[in-house]
């Protein structure tokens, strides 16, 4: 019972609570290894070029870090209201920074950093934790039945024209278009919910903005310029990188409207 | 395929899926017994359920629409490590795209686990030294100069992907760019809140397209 008077700050900062996010980094990084290394020995079994498995890594590696950059910045968002252990722990695995932020909202309304308790502090980290944990399941029950009963089917038919590849094709571009209409919606209209401290105040206004089609644009058209360059100029070592550097074209064109006032 | 090397990384992939939602559960647990403070369970069911019910199908959804293009191990992967659209999923078109593998295929298969879990090494990489240097870092990635850069970094990342997917494609991309269009104008808030569903609907309609274009062997 002594611990119960605990007080907020201790638990939020509290050295153990850093030693979890410790503990679930170390495990992220030996579960991926552990899959990498069976990859890899399957690559030999398939006489996979040395070459081929070396761009994936390095290409994924780069165009990783600016998303990560992106992912740890909502730690810092959330850090004012819940401290940085958990939301350091919470952003390494499945969760994303706006859902983080609906769920201490919807589990503990009107709580804001001034006022939380550590009752609070442990009802979101049950809350954001539980809610999350359908797609994992679904995973978990689902995935190797549907892999064969519908992925396989789609994927594997004989005949010389075959429509499979399309199928997956058009997942892709649906995904694609659906971001362009998330950058071009917003020149018409985005929701915009005010967070102070690390928590949604509850106040919301309805923005607009041409900045994100702007950057959806010129990482297009930058991304252009540099297939032109692999492809037709041949310079190969910036396959590997293209994509970073064009969606850090995209992102710098951001920062230069900001400073000519534009957001 | 290779039916007993998929086996095998089911199998596997799903011991470490348990094992993936212990550690998640953790620090709740452990917040929980150090403190010796439960969670207000009314409070903590009642924010479940609310939430539970977009994640619920958001999550069959995801699990559907996703695990086609990451393949088995890095699904299993993916759905422990999270930053499923914002980061795997891209990743993994982008590494597909430059070694030119086929999906569902045994070559697609080493590409993208590589890719998941190179991508996910490095996300909590940046994560820790963040951590360590968050002092310093701080005020720099929060600066009013640098937040328009993260703010868009999605539309950045599907602006410079998508050119590969529209270069070779472009036949089967107007009628989704044309109802993603309509859709912006007319109910936008809807078009850049509820993504995923948007997702589904421009998939079905680039399906329905692609199928009538390939009856008539256009594509």
């Amino acid at each position: 019972m002594i611990l119960y008077t605990l007080a907020i700050s201790d638990v939020k900062e509290a050295w153990w609570l850093y030693a979890i996010g410790a503990f679930v980094t170390l495990f992220i990084i030996s579960g991926s290894l552990f899959f990498a290394y069976h990859a890899n020995k399957r690559s030999k079994e398939l006489n996979m070029s040395r070459e081929n498995i070396k761009k994936a890594v390095i290409s994924s590696v780069s165009f990783s870090v600016l998303p990560s950059i992106g992912i740890f910045i909502g730690v810092i968002t959330m850090s004012g209201f819940l401290g940085i252990a958990l939301p350091w722990i919470r952003l390494s695995v499945l969760g994303a920074l706006h859902y983080e932020l609906m769920a201490a909202d919807l589990a503990v309304e009107g709580v804001s950093a001034a006022n939380l308790t550590v009752e609070n502090f442990v009802t979101i980290a049950f809350t954001m934790t539980i809610a999350i944990v359908w797609g994992s399941l679904f995973t978990l029950f689902f995935f190797k039945k549907y892999q064969s009963k519908v992925i396989d089917k789609a994927a594997t038919k004989k005949e010389t024209r075959s429509f499979g590849p399309f199928l997956f094709q058009a997942v892709f571009i649906g995904l694609i278009s659906a971001y362009f209409g998330d950058a071009f919606s917003r020149m018409f209209g985005y929701k915009v919910k005010e967070i102070i401290d690390g928590s949604y105040t509850g106040n919301e206004s309805i923005e607009t903005t041409m900045v994100p089609l702007i950057v959806f644009v010129i990482s297009f058209l930058s991304m252009m310029l540099f297939d032109y360059l692999v492809e037709k100029k041949n310079i190969k070592w910036l396959e590997n990188f293209q994509l970073s550097f064009a969606m850090l074209i995209g992102m710098t064109s951001a920062v230069l409207l900001g400073m000519g006032g534009i957001f | 395929m290779n039916d007993q090397y998929r086996n095998n990384m089911h199998k596997y992939g799903r011991i470490f899926m348990v094992m993936g939602i212990i550690v998640m559960f953790l620090a709740p647990i452990l917040i929980w017994i150090i403190t010796g403070v439960a969670p207000n369970w009314a409070q903590m069911i009642a924010g479940v359920v609310a939430l539970s019910i977009i994640y619920l199908p958001g999550g069959l959804i995801e699990m559907m629409t996703y695990s086609p293009l990451l393949g088995t191990s890095a699904t299993y992967l993916a759905f422990v490590t999270g930053n499923l659209i914002n980061l795997k999923v891209p990743c993994v078109m982008n590494a597909t795209e430059i070694c030119k593998t086929e999906i569902n295929t045994p070559e697609n298969e080493v590409v993208s686990t590589i890719s998941v879990a190179f991508s996910s090494i490095t996300t909590v990489l940046i994560l820790s030294l963040g951590v360590i240097l968050l002092i310093p870092l701080k005020p720099v990635l929060q600066s009013e100069l640098l937040a328009p850069a993260f703010s868009w970094v999605i539309s950045a990342l599907f602006g410079a992907l998508g050119y590969k997917y529209f270069k070779g494609n472009w036949k089967m991309i107007i009628a989704p760019m044309i109802i993603v269009i309509l859709l912006s104008i007319f109910i936008p808030t809807f078009v850049n809140g509820q993504v995923i569903i948007i997702i589904l609907i421009a998939a079905i309609i680039t399906l329905i397209v692609s199928k009538i274009l390939f009856n008539k062997e256009m594509i």
